[in-house]
């Protein structure tokens, strides 16, 4: 059992004795990025974050959740470099990543963890940049929330809101004060005995506990149907074009979920030639939302939005099961939260799960 | 350790263009020459790169040769988007390439060894199909009954029209042309080459088919073979989709579950049958 002044002590740990950078949730001038974590000043301990579908609101609170960033703008960033080719390509050349430091993540959410379980399945070694950002981190220090905010479901998709494994420390808040800790490595366990906790008590474990199952229930609720039906009833209705038009009606393509999804990793490759005349082959961020999605050259293959909406809700339910075994959906409601029109995913899931306006075809 | 993931992973190699050949209207066949060993198999693909312009997934469209300490290979561009437009426009003799890959499952020849073969081929999907005709003409022993159904728009519209005559003298070897439009001169079926499917005489149980074309030919061609008493496994079909990466990290590829570079572009039916008549999926 610890305070929050313990994180502070934990982040000293971590930079000073593990010599590590860390990265994470930062709070600065009032909204909530990701940035580098020098001292606890730095922790969006003192905001809470009210969601509805397609609103945000940071208010004063302790309860952070989510904001529209994610592991994945350092691990994924938004734009990429690979490499420099002489037009000759005798000359070719790497971005230097010798100033690429250790990584400790400080503070994601258990969702955010088992996205990037997702990511290495489903990137892992076969991005460069990935690869290297990812071989970066020497530490997880993970945060549990102890109250989902109204957009949370990771206890539908089995992603929290505790955590078991994949971490190397855990701390929940149980109130504005004080915070509970846990190991869950080797490494994890020497921080804690650096910080020199008191054991917490059974009435504090059992407060946490209480908290943990009370968060699952809550986020448990988000499907009428149990995971496997909701699945077979979404592929079986993949061709039901009029389910799905309905379904994406109020979608207007403009990607914001695919840009805000902590699992979506979706590229557009782009070249140039720079100032020293080398060829630069670079990726940004696309996404299934977007038109030029399925385009090539010499036609289209999802020229139609509800095919591409429908992409985005078959890849997270239906194909990431296929493709790596693991739902791509990790129940952090960002895609619901940033929809500028306020789509919901879990309505979405539903409505097409529960044979929506064709049912029983 | 990115510096050798990054060359390793999206490095092009130089290839100089040794010759040109116009095949039809928009389409030109490159053959190309690279330093040391390039092993592509028919079916595969590379990313064709015009520096700084961007990359293009073309398929194999000869049998590699080696010669000397390199490697011939030669690719059949279609004139449709920026990199494609640029590589017709302005890539000649001398000029210099590059070359990433090879990419993709191919053609699976090996496994169908002393079976029948159909290619059915639309258009420009001859391409990725002309290497198995010449593997078969060099191995003809190891393959039995081989049918060639080849369509276009207009005669004017086929590839490799100077070698196509040579296909008819291969042993054991039936070609059939079509031409979508009737056009003077023209002595074969006039029609859809999906049509010519009703003629060919084989026991489809020893019999598979490998089929490129536009989607829509290729779904046809899917129904026809399985009239045909084709087996769903033994339907092979090369598909195409937005590829930029070629080893499944870009993610623009998918369909379904598939990222077709990796995963295909070749295809048994039987694995693509959910989703190959579902629009966009």
């Amino acid at each position: 059992m610890g305070s929050v002044y313990d994180l502070d002590r934990l982040i000293r740990i971590l930079r000073e004795n593990l010599n590590l950078q860390l990265q994470g949730y930062r709070y600065h001038a009032g909204r909530v990025s990701w940035g580098e974590i020098n001292g606890i000043a730095d922790l969006p301990l003192s905001v809470e974050d009210y969601v509805e579908p397609g609103l945000y609101r940071l208010k004063e609170g302790y309860r952070f959740r989510h904001s529209s960033v994610s592991p994945k703008v350092f691990l994924l960033p938004s734009e990429q470099v690979f490499l420099y080719e002489s037009e000759d390509y005798a000359r070719v050349k790497a971005p230097d990543t010798s100033e690429m430091r250790q990584t400790a993540l400080f503070g994601i959410k258990p969702c955010d963890r088992r996205a990037i379980e997702v990511l290495d399945n489903i990137i892992g070694s076969k991005n460069p940049v990935y690869a290297s950002r990812r071989k970066s981190i020497a530490a997880i220090i993970v945060e549990e929330c102890l109250e989902p905010n109204n957009n949370c479901f990771c206890g539908a998709v089995g992603s929290g809101p505790s955590i078991e494994g994949g971490f190397d420390v855990a701390y929940a808040r149980l109130d504005e004060k004080r915070v509970f800790f846990k190991y869950g490595s080797e490494l994890g366990r020497d921080i804690l005995v650096k910080l020199d906790l008191k054991p917490a008590g059974e009435r504090e474990v059992n407060e946490y506990r209480e908290k943990i199952e009370s968060t699952r229930e809550l986020t448990s609720r988000a499907f009428s149907r149990v995971m496997r039906e909701v699945q077979e009833n979404l592929l079986s209705k993949a061709r039901d074009k009029d389910l799905w038009l309905k379904v994406s009606e109020d979608c207007v393509g403009c990607g914001n979920c695919n840009f805000v999804c902590p699992t979506c990793f979706c590229l557009e490759f782009e070249y140039s030639i720079n100032e020293q005349n080398m060829g630069v082959k670079t990726a940004q961020w696309t996404g299934c939302l977007l038109y030029t999605y399925g385009q090539v050259a010499g036609g289209h293959f999802r020229p139609e939005l509800y095919t591409r909406y429908r992409h985005f809700v078959l890849h997270k339910f239906v194909f990431y099961p296929k493709q790596i075994g693991l739902i791509g959906c990790v129940g952090c409601g960002r895609c619901i939260t940033w929809c500028p029109m306020g789509i919901d995913l879990r309505g979405s899931v539903n409505s097409v799960a529960q044979g929506g306006v064709n049912a029983g075809k | 350790m990115q510096v050798s993931d990054s060359l390793r992973i999206l490095r092009s190699r130089k290839a100089i263009v040794v010759r040109v050949v116009d095949e039809a209207p928009a389409v030109k066949t490159f053959t190309l020459r690279i330093e040391g060993e390039h092993d592509i198999k028919p079916g595969q693909f590379n990313m064709i790169y015009y520096w700084g312009i961007g990359e293009a997934p073309i398929s194999l469209a000869n049998l590699p040769v080696r010669s000397g300490g390199s490697t011939i290979i030669e690719h059949t561009v279609r004139s449709t988007g920026i990199v494609t437009n640029t590589i017709i426009e302005k890539a000649r003799t001398g000029s210099i390439l590059g070359v990433r890959g090879p990419y993709g499952k191919g053609w699976p020849l090996d496994k169908h060894e002393n079976m029948n073969i159909v290619i059915v081929a639309g258009g420009i999907g001859l391409a990725p199909l002309r290497p198995v005709i010449k593997y078969i003409e060099k191995n003809r022993g190891k393959y039995r009954d081989i049918y060639i159904l080849y369509g276009a728009r207009t005669p004017t519209d086929m590839l490799y029209k100077y070698e196509l005559d040579n296909y008819f003298k291969i042993p054991g070897v039936k070609v059939m042309l079509s031409s979508d439009v009737r056009v003077e001169g023209w002595s074969h079926y006039v029609g859809f080459v999906t049509d010519l499917v009703k003629n060919i005489e084989v026991k489809p149980e020893e019999t598979v088919s490998y089929v490129c074309g536009p989607e829509v030919m290729m779904r046809v061609a899917v129904r026809r073979l399985l009239e045909k008493g084709f087996r769903k496994e033994n339907i092979y079909l090369s598909l195409e989709r937005r590829m930029r990466c070629g080893i499944g990290l870009c993610g623009t590829c998918q369909f379904g579950h598939y990222f077709v570079c990796k995963d295909g572009p070749v295809f048994p039916y039987s694995e693509v049958e959910d989703y190959l008549w579902i629009e966009g999926v």
